[in-house]
């Protein structure tokens, strides 16, 4: 889990926590979400926090032309020319 | 144990409190704000959703609601409260709500008095219409779609300055191009000698002889910190300011402490087109369609980078690797519904537990407007439509628990009602019983609005302040 991810799961409330940390390794392969596909709901959540741990990664956004450094950049060098807070 | 004085005391520093701590203070009050959460700072803001999710969102975005189906119900937590990542969207109250607040509630507004507040938030959070130009691609594609349609609709008003559409809203703002309370109202109030303490938790209202005394909190380093105040505005937001009524043993006189709780229970599709799109270049709400407004139906433009979109597309496995990669081609657009559920909040051990189910009506609005946002997309010249249900079901046969939902604009837990039977405030925002406690967050308002009601709140607090200083509101 890329440290990101972690940071998200480790923010939430505790009983999910635990659930995300124990299914997540499910929800990457394809017979692990056939049985999270068992539980309503669970299949959609756990696939969409590894989909969104997957494309946060900054090679793989850039890759879709999304460059969230770049961005950063831009706001800072603005906030830093306007006076913005 | 130490104890601060005060004329007033502010729990919360999101859109009600915020306003609140600034306007008194200006008025010549000695205000102190407690605030739970960190105060943020647009340098330590990444573009990174899980890590800001992690930093800006109560329990790190994922406060879900207990019932058929369960519901994503993100909140922002810190200095500036939800209003620091939400998208800006700003609508005055609909003046059908106003008429429904006061047939329904007995709540007399001042039409001219609100129009002030209204005028005067706005001017405070440069509230002005998205350019079409700064919407993006996303809005144009809507837009095409709407006009192809003939179905009412427009560019979104919000409180922007100076934005370069970086397509984070909800994710913090890395230009401060967006108003949010913490780099308005906090500011102003700060500058008046107002007290702000974040990191601050507030346990517990003081009341002695049915009138305030003040607040009981818990400061940073864990040691305890009174705050003496004759009067005490409530203003921790729809899920938490009942809860704080609550173990304070105030508010519950009427038995609605708590209930009534309303949403904007919302989902969006995603839609594959031939042009290049590229969602995050452009304000990710920026465009509305109110069409179906009359029914509680309101479908707004989201956009946000892979990460975001990745977390929503409602496919699997390699269908949906292969989508992604067309990101560029992604459009997106959300579907909100004006809910008749109503819910409720509770607390176990120390934290708020929120029930709701969707009802029977409200599935009826999603399954037509899916059945329309598809309609909309295709009009536009999508090739291939992502509704959010499962393979094989059609929007006519979704079920509730077929529906992927989050859901924003939590209200009315602690309604506004000029009968003391029958809500928790009167129309003043004052606590029904209990002399100098006030509520002034999303929890006072009764039932949806069917927009996006952060101005409302606004405008609210603003109200109370003028009648707390016993001055009029200027023009």
């Amino acid at each position: 889990m890329s440290a990101s991810l972690d940071e998200f799961v480790a923010a939430g409330p505790w009983p999910l926590r635990v659930v995300i940390r124990a299914l997540l390794p499910l929800a990457r392969r394809p017979r692990g979400r056939a049985l999270l596909r068992l539980v309503t709901g669970a299949d959609q959540a756990l696939g969409g926090v590894a989909a969104m741990g997957y494309y946060d990664q900054p090679d793989v956004a850039r890759r879709l032309g999304w460059d969230a450094d770049a961005v950063i950049a831009r706001g800072r060098a603005l906030r830093r020319e306007e006076g913005r807070p | 144990m130490s104890t601060i004085y005060a004329d007033a005391c502010v729990i919360g520093a999101g859109a009600g409190g915020a306003v609140l701590a600034a306007e008194l203070a200006e008025g010549g009050a000695k205000v102190v704000v407690l605030e739970q959460g960190p105060e943020h700072r647009a340098d330590d803001f990444t573009a990174r959703p899980p890590q800001m999710l992690a930093r800006l969102y109560r329990d790190g975005g994922q406060t879900v609601t207990l019932g058929n189906p369960p519901v994503a119900l993100p909140l922002g937590r810190g200095i500036g409260g939800t209003t620091l990542v939400n998208s800006g969207t700003c609508f005055r109250t609909p003046a059908h709500v106003l008429e429904r607040w006061r047939r329904e509630r007995g709540i007399e507004l001042d039409d001219v008095l609100l129009d002030r507040c209204f005028a005067r938030v706005e001017r405070s959070l440069s509230v002005s219409e998205v350019e079409p130009e700064l919407a993006g691609r996303n809005a144009a594609v809507v837009r095409r779609g709407a006009e192809r349609l003939g179905w009412s609709h427009g560019y979104l008003k919000r409180n922007a300055k100076g934005c370069v559409a970086s397509g984070v809203c909800a994710f913090g703002c890395p230009t401060s191009a967006k108003q949010h309370t913490g780099i308005t109202y906090i500011p102003r109030a700060r500058a008046a000698g107002a007290q702000i303490l974040s990191g601050t938790d507030a346990r517990r209202v003081l009341v002695a002889r049915r009138r305030v005394r003040g607040v009981v909190t818990r400061a940073p380093d864990g040691s305890r910190l009174d705050v003496k105040a004759p009067r005490v505005v409530v203003a921790a937001g729809t899920i938490h300011t009942p809860l704080l009524l609550r173990s304070s043993g105030v508010g519950s006189g009427s038995g609605q402490l708590g209930r009534n709780l309303s949403l904007h229970p919302a989902t969006a599709a995603i839609a594959r087109m031939d042009e290049e799109i590229d969602m995050a270049r452009g304000v990710p709400q920026s465009f509305y369609v109110d069409e179906f407004a009359t029914e509680g139906i309101m479908f707004e433009t989201i956009a946000g980078p892979p990460a975001y979109v990745a977390m929503s597309l409602p496919l699997n496995g390699r269908r949906h690797a292969e989508v992604m990669s067309s990101y560029p081609q992604l459009a997106q657009l959300g579907l909100m519904v004006s809910d008749r559920s109503g819910g409720s909040v509770h607390r176990v051990g120390r934290r708020p537990v929120i029930r709701y189910d969707l009802a029977a009506e409200d599935l009826e609005k999603f399954r037509s407007g899916l059945t329309r946002l598809e309609r909309l997309l295709r009009a536009a010249g999508a090739r291939e439509v992502y509704l959010p249900l499962p393979g094989g079901v059609t929007p006519e046969r979704a079920r509730a628990q077929d529906l992927r939902l989050m859901a924003f604009h939590p209200l009315g837990t602690a309604r506004a009602d000029a009968r003391p039977d029958r809500g928790v405030v009167d129309g003043g925002l004052a606590v029904h019983g209990v002399a100098g406690l006030y509520v002034a967050d999303g929890s006072v308002v009764p039932g949806a609005l069917g927009v996006n009601p952060q101005l409302t709140i606004m405008a609210l607090a603003t109200r109370l302040a003028f009648d707390l200083l016993e001055a009029p509101c200027p023009s």
